[in-house]
């Protein structure tokens, strides 16, 4: 947070930014919650965790900034420090490490001309669900900040601190490993053979 | 006039920029790049047939995503637990 020193919100200042501007986004909150953490009773933890912060730290949120990007900021925190190192799975490779190695601008875009947008649309939610809860935490993360909760390019970067361009190719990859998911559901399912035969004739 | 069809004969099959366009495409998409490109885009979609797939399939799965996974039922009691803590915080 920057070093302006604010003033202090009253006893009733608070309250009403708290119920004003920090309850709306709970619902939001705990589907993500409920997306990085896959048990209900963590995703609760976590969220009720992330309001206490908030309200604790309340007098270094401004009014009339983005309170829903404030949020996700501290929840995306606190699952980080409190509950990643928790947890009794074995360390993942952090991709931002991986990422940084790379040149994270230099990204592969290509056709995946076996992949069609009606068969998407056809999926039902679990299977949409599940593809993006296959993703590693990381990769999950942009798109659930992205698609499902609409931030833009630099809300992203604030929440996860990170620079807008890997943002971008962040997403970008974990959106073609979304594809890679969905196109085996599609295939199983029996979508796209015939135009993809139409295409290769 | 926009043309929806899955295909058109008006569209050439090989893109000579999938790098680019896709990347631009997506940004679009994303809401990063929204005035300067609403005609740009329409003549691309008209022009281009790996453009136009790739756009769709972008499109489709942001929709999806949007219309399928965000619909976690918050338990009972959460808000109002949170808001107990928040009056009595001890």
């Amino acid at each position: 947070m920057s070093e302006v020193q604010r003033r202090k919100y009253s006893q009733e200042e608070r309250s009403a930014v708290f119920d004003g501007e920090f309850m709306p986004h709970i619902d939001s909150m705990y589907n993500f919650a409920f997306r990085l953490t896959f048990d209900e009773d963590d995703a609760k933890d976590l969220v009720q965790d992330t309001y206490m912060k908030a309200f604790r730290f309340i007098n270094s949120f401004e009014q009339g900034t983005n309170a829903k990007a404030w949020l996700f900021r501290i929840l995306k925190n606190s699952f980080i420090n409190d509950y990643r190192k928790k947890s009794k799975k074995p360390a993942t490779v952090d991709y931002q490490e991986v990422e940084t190695f790379y040149n994270s601008d230099d990204v592969d875009y290509q056709s995946t001309s076996d992949l069609r947008a009606e068969s998407v649309r056809d999926m039902l939610g679990d299977e949409i669900s599940n593809a993006l809860n296959g993703l590693a935490v990381d990769f999950r993360t942009v798109i659930i900040l992205a698609d499902l909760e609409g931030f833009t390019y630099e809300e992203m970067a604030k929440i996860l601190d990170i620079p807008i361009g890997t943002v971008r190719s962040r997403l970008h990859r974990a959106r073609n490993l979304l594809k890679e998911t969905l196109k085996g559901y599609a295939q199983s399912m029996g979508y796209g053979r015939d135009e993809e035969e139409d295409l290769n004739d | 006039m926009e043309n929806n069809d899955a295909s058109s004969p008006d569209r050439k099959l090989q893109c000579s920029d999938v790098s680019k366009c896709f990347q631009l495409l997506e940004r679009i998409l994303d809401g990063e790049l929204v005035e300067e490109c609403e005609e740009m885009l329409q003549e691309k979609l008209d022009k281009c047939q790996p453009c136009f797939a790739h756009f769709h399939l972008e499109q489709a799965i942001r929709e999806v995503l949007k219309t399928k996974c965000t619909k976690q039922p918050l338990p009972d009691k959460l808000a109002e637990s949170i808001r107990q803590m928040i009056k009595d915080p001890r």
